[in-house]
């Protein structure tokens, strides 16, 4: 494969000031930690006081025109009917034929005809290519990835620094309200109460100076995407191209909360419905290590010596200051709850347990 | 950040010689590069290495690397305070963060380790 040269967010030059290291991220060049920062305080800052992320490489879409949301409801897994406008929705587009997750999205229902759509940054485009090749007439499918800048201002003081902006903190979990050109959602990807503001791209630079601005009295700090990934992970959160992928379906992963079952249409409904009846052959378990081991995507879980399945995510967590994975284990292994397992550490045998995720409790509402 | 008194590796490593042994690390550049450290595998006192043998790793949040033997020798001590705190590497990769100290085979050899001019030139490339 080529290397494409990757895109940079606008808030580019903030994040070389701030003597971040950069790695690519869906295509995107993106700040993985800071000077003066790094993995452990920056996640830190998120669970204790606040911190702010550039997620600008996020994709964005828009569905718009005359029913735009049915269309959007007889697609995507999750059911739109359960929420109202200025509510948001975790829901995902699964491949027709196989079930599996082509993505996941979080759908911003603005009214019944506009629906503005939150992909991961590598599967922007083939969710817009699926969206726009299904879609009546009357509805359009816009790829707006480079329009918006997308900045997650999260953690326990998240709502002080917003207040201080002047912006709205007030709504509720999952829910959005504008603020001029700025959308503010009570979303994020880190189990601590927070909110992502969308702007327009040529908004991004004063938006970031405010929140630093704003937040430099409540410990705010600049957060990498490598913090992103041991928040989400202490939540059980799923990663895309990791915990699920066309390969894994929701059954598999544990998602089927954000699969509408009742409804007569989604993509990949005829898939999920037949494995759902007759049972996944595997299941997303989450694994708490007991000795000093740290689990790494793709390491095979063995039960005695028979491989029963592989880690997806696995890192330090540093709230508990252990090693947690998620992992695809067998059915047919008949691993529950509080089972052992081992984990083959670059040839070394790592003792863990098998747990439900969280492995740290959500502060989300 | 390199240390003129001091002989590397191009495996990122820093080697001190003194009486009868070696002191080794990892160097600044090496702990910048892996981020927050957060386990280190070190091999047990009394362990023989051959120069280049992979004897431990250094694991931060994110990857994982590992340690070569930069002369052959015996392991005579190892840092054990990194086993609580290996955070040790990051703040004071030449200093409390040590990893291990080895009575080498042939003192001479150590002669043959790059110099802080010759590493802060690879660290440069």
């Amino acid at each position: 494969m080529t290397e494409a040269a990757l895109l940079r967010p606008a808030l580019y030059p903030r994040h070389a000031e701030l003597g971040a290291k950069f790695a690519a991220f869906g295509g995107w060049e993106m700040p993985l930690e800071y000077a003066g920062g790094g993995v452990l305080k920056e996640h830190a800052a998120v669970r204790e006081a606040v911190g702010v992320f550039d997620v600008s490489h996020l994709g964005k879409a828009t569905v718009t025109g005359p029913g735009a949301a049915g269309f959007v409801n007889a697609c995507l897994t999750n059911d739109l009917g359960r929420i109202g406008p200025g509510k948001a929705q975790y829901t995902l587009c699964c491949d027709d034929a196989t079930g599996g997750v082509v993505d996941d999205i979080i759908a911003y229902l603005n009214a019944a005809d506009d629906v503005f759509l939150v992909p991961n940054a590598a599967n922007t485009a083939e969710v817009v290519r699926r969206l726009a090749a299904a879609a009546p007439p009357d509805v359009t499918v816009t790829d707006r990835h480079r329009d918006f800048a997308v900045l997650a201002v999260q953690g326990p003081r998240s709502a002080d620094v917003l207040a201080a902006m002047g912006l709205p903190t007030g709504h509720g979990y999952m829910s959005f309200t504008s603020a001029g050109d700025v959308t503010v959602c009570r979303t994020g990807y880190t189990g601590e109460h927070g909110y992502e503001l969308v702007a327009p791209v040529g908004r991004a630079t004063e938006l970031w100076d405010a929140i630093m601005a704003a937040g430099a009295e409540h410990g705010i700090r600049a957060c990498g995407l490598a913090a992103r990934d041991t928040l989400r992970t202490e939540m059980g959160y799923p990663l895309h191209g990791q915990d699920l992928s066309p390969e894994i379906t929701p059954v598999q992963a544990r998602s089927g909360w954000a699969v509408g079952w009742s409804k007569p249409r989604f993509w990949g409904r005829d898939a999920l419905l037949a494995e759902k009846e007759a049972g996944p052959r595997r299941t997303l378990w989450g694994l708490e290590v007991l000795d000093r081991g740290i689990p790494r995507p793709h390491m095979t879980v063995l039960s005695g010596d028979t491989p029963v399945g592989e880690i997806t995510s696995g890192t330090f967590s540093p709230t508990r200051r252990i090693g947690i994975a998620l992992a695809l284990l067998d059915t047919a292994a008949g691993l529950v709850e509080g089972s052992e397992v081992e984990v083959d550490v670059r040839g070394r045998r790592s003792r863990m347990k098998v747990v439900k995720p969280p492995f740290v409790s959500a502060g989300v509402r | 950040m390199i240390p003129d008194d001091l002989r590397y590796t191009a495996e990122h490593e820093w080697v001190q010689p003194e009486a009868s042994k070696v002191r080794v690390g990892i160097t600044h550049y090496a702990q910048d590069a892996l981020g927050d450290i957060v386990y280190v595998q070190l091999p047990e006192p009394g362990t023989e290495v051959a120069a280049g043998d992979s004897f431990g790793e250094v694991e931060s949040t994110k990857s994982v690397s590992e340690i070569y033997a930069p002369i052959a020798g015996k392991v005579v001590a190892r840092n054990d305070q990194l086993g609580d705190a290996p955070e040790l590497i990051n703040s004071d990769p030449y200093g409390e963060g040590w990893l291990v100290e080895i009575e080498p085979a042939e003192p001479a050899r150590v002669d043959e380790l790059l110099d802080a001019a010759s590493y802060r030139r690879l660290t440069e490339q």
